[in-house]
């Protein structure tokens, strides 16, 4: 077996019994996804309360205010959500954008008309991509609404003017909800929508892509830490006393960092998918080629960090300034959508921004040609960095 | 015996510092050959162009026929290299160390794990070969540091002060184990400030100061340097410029070294200046609590030869 394998195996294993190492490396960031997600949006969010939703009607009609108001004046609903009625669809959707309403239920034009000529009426949703699981809820409550328009207090108002409750309440059987995003229950569609349609991915599922996309590159800080341990050590130079060669010895460590990513990103793949639910999508091989690629740009940055960093000290603080700085650019804390757009060049030269970028493609489902491209940066930067690192490594 | 390690001319310059300045020694097959200085002499940077890890100045090795200068990966398996630091994983066994360092030789299969074996016999650590070696007390470690250098049966052993900052009974079983493989026909190239290691050890020594060989030859040969002069050690205080060129000045005295409250004097003829040496103290107003005559060995032949103690 070559000699490179027995170093690659060797730094593994010493690797593995760093608890430091590996605390920061599977710990923190299983810690971190849990918190972040849970506390942003994924996790028990409906214990929360004053959530700000909305109602807007732009019916003409009577019906469509009534029936706002109906869902308004729930005491439940009203200790959970903090509901903002209007009649201005613009207005609300602007807020819902900026993430001042989590999602807003929209009573089109002609709800009136629509339900007393007994014709199919759609409601609509609004809905925050960043806030998934509340506009679920609040889709939730339309839904009900709905099913309660077909059965309940709403019926009753309107039977007074216009229609027998017989009429309307006439859900046909086996026309069942079909989906989350589409249900129908008789007269009544509630279809929810989102505000940048096909792009919602939950706070638990984003913050597992970030977290994993910026702790990878804490792998390479710790190869780094390896490297120049070898040389303080003089582990390094009795390397280089046998015929092992300098090829031996670059090959073999950076085959152990690598290594070191490889099963990081699994196990942070399966801890997030199994413990927390997270939802990586339909494409498991195109996450698992990002999470190699993003360590094959650990890698080099390893390299770039051993080169650089003449003790554990120095890598110390070079290290985490340069990673967080990528997993700042790259959306590791606050989705890019959100930075101003002259960050733009400057995330291009973060692997997190690429790594990231392209787990959460894959999450939305995305096909799998659309990760082609992050994967391809990924290797280049990796490439890029492992070059200046094995320009500029110093072996004494 | 033929000569299996030859060193000629040899220099090493760092920017302005001359850390090994035209030395150049041979060591015949079987050997074991000391290289003695204090710290800084140069000894650890003439190890380093023999095994291959500094590139000369200028000057040649050659190694069992092979240049080191063109003929590296001959030169490293020949060797076996002991470094001065503790060289090992911590976080792995003593068995995992010795196996990772035997396959860095290209050993495999059962003959890593027989060599494994006897290396773990030889430092007395295979009843505890699968501790963590970060569990080791530090004579442990350097006897494991030690069998990491012999694995592979080299020919020439290279030991860069193996004894350092070690307790007696694991600086014995060091001393013992040099002698065996050198017994069993390991050439040996041991470096120490420890003069009492290579008297013991060695079959020839060469002292090296400021970079330069300043004597070579057997414990015998160089004892001669000396004519046969005696080193008195007096511990003393309140030694002062005065004192010491009063001393100076006694007939019979060859030279004085004075150190943190002691005072050494080189001389001819001890038995003649005992006297007048106390007396010269005290008059001088030094307080001798006790003196101590030593015969010739290496410590006198470093003293005479540039005025200073080895572990100065």
């Amino acid at each position: 077996m070559p000699r490179f394998i027995h170093i690659a195996s060797k730094d593994f294993r010493t690797l593995v019994r760093d608890k430091a190492a590996f605390l920061i490396m599977l710990g923190m960031p299983l810690v971190l996804i849990f918190i972040l997600g849970s506390a942003l949006g994924g996790v028990g969010e409906s214990d929360t309360v004053d959530i700000p939703v909305g109602i807007v009607s732009v019916d003409t009609g009577d019906q469509g205010e009534q029936f706002a108001e109906a869902i308004a004046d729930v005491e439940e609903l009203q200790s959970v959500f903090n509901i903002e009625l209007s009649d201005d669809v613009d207005d609300v959707r602007a807020k819902v954008e900026r993430g001042d309403l989590t999602a807003a239920l929209v009573i089109p034009a002609g709800f009136s008309d629509a339900l007393a000529a007994g014709d199919p009426v759609e409601l609509e949703v609004l809905q925050d991509p960043g806030a998934p699981l509340t506009a679920g809820i609040w889709a939730g409550v339309a839904r009900a609404a709905a099913a309660n328009l077909s059965g309940g207090q709403i019926v009753r108002m309107t039977v007074e003017g216009m229609r027998t409750e017989a009429d309307i309440i006439e859900v046909p059987t086996g026309n069942q909800p079909t989906g989350p995003a589409d249900m129908a229950f008789g007269a009544v569609k509630v279809t929810q929508l989102d505000v940048e349609p096909d792009k919602q991915v939950a706070m638990i599922d984003y913050y597992a892509a970030g977290q994993t996309g910026m702790f990878l590159l804490f792998g390479a800080m710790f190869g780094a830490f390896g490297f120049v341990k070898e040389r303080r050590e003089q582990t390094l130079a009795r390397m280089l006393a046998t015929p092992a060669t300098k090829f031996d010895i670059v090959a073999g460590k950076s085959l152990g960092i690598f290594a070191v990513a490889a099963c990081q990103f699994i196990v942070l793949y399966l801890g997030t998918r199994y413990l927390f639910g997270v939802d990586w999508g339909p494409t498991p091989g195109g996450i698992m080629l990002v999470g190699l690629a993003e360590g094959f740009a650990a890698t080099g940055l390893a390299m770039t960090l051993s080169a650089l960093g003449r003790t554990e000290r120095a890598i110390g603080g070079i290290g985490p300034t340069v990673i967080m700085l990528f997993a700042a650019l790259g959306g590791s804390m606050i989705p890019v959508e959100t930075m101003p757009s002259w960050m733009a060049p400057l995330q291009s030269i973060s692997p997190v921004y690429w790594a990231v970028g392209a787990f959460l493609d894959l999450m939305r489902g995305e096909a799998f040609s659309i990760i082609l491209q992050p994967v391809a940066v990924l290797f280049g930067i990796g490439a890029v960095l492992f070059g200046f690192g094995l320009w500029r490594l110093r072996y004494e | 015996m033929a000569d299996i390690v030859t060193v000629t001319g040899l220099v090493k310059s760092f920017g302005d510092l001359t850390a090994v300045d035209h030395v150049s020694f041979s060591i015949a097959e079987g050997e074991t050959f000391g290289l003695l200085g204090p710290n800084g002499a140069g000894k650890t940077t003439t190890i380093s162009m023999i095994s291959c890890l500094l590139e000369p100045t200028e000057g040649t090795i050659v190694v069992d026929g092979h240049s080191s200068h063109k003929e590296q990966t001959a030169v490293k398996r020949t060797l076996g290299v002991v470094p001065q630091e503790i060289a090992l994983y911590p976080s792995l066994s003593a068995a995992e160390n010795l196996a990772f360092w035997g396959r860095m030789y290209g050993l495999s299969g059962a003959d890593l794990k027989k060599a494994v074996d006897e290396a773990l016999d030889l430092a007395g650590l295979a009843e505890r070969s699968k501790e963590r070696v970060e569990k080791y007390s530090g004579g442990m470690k350097r006897r494991i540091n030690i069998a990491a250098g012999i694995l592979h049966r080299p020919k020439v052993l290279l030991m860069d002060e193996p004894t350092v900052g070690i307790d007696p009974q694991s600086r014995n079983h060091i001393l013992e184990t040099v002698k065996e493989l050198n017994a069993s026909g390991m050439t040996v190239l041991y470096t120490s400030h420890y003069m009492e290691e290579v008297e013991y050890l060695c079959d020839r020594i060469a002292i090296m100061d400021h970079g330069k060989i300043i004597a070579m030859g057997t414990l015998n040969e160089l004892r001669d340097v000396v004519g046969g002069m005696d080193i008195v050690a007096v511990t003393v205080a309140g030694v002062s410029d005065a004192v010491v060129s009063a001393v100076e000045a006694i007939p019979g005295v060859d030279s004085v070294n004075r150190t943190e409250g002691t005072m050494e004097v080189l001389t001819p003829s001890s038995g003649s200046i005992l006297g007048q040496l106390v007396a010269t103290l005290e008059s001088e107003g030094s307080h001798v609590t006790s003196v101590t005559v030593t015969e010739p060995n290496l410590e006198s032949v470093f003293l005479h030869l540039t005025g200073k103690s080895l572990r100065d």
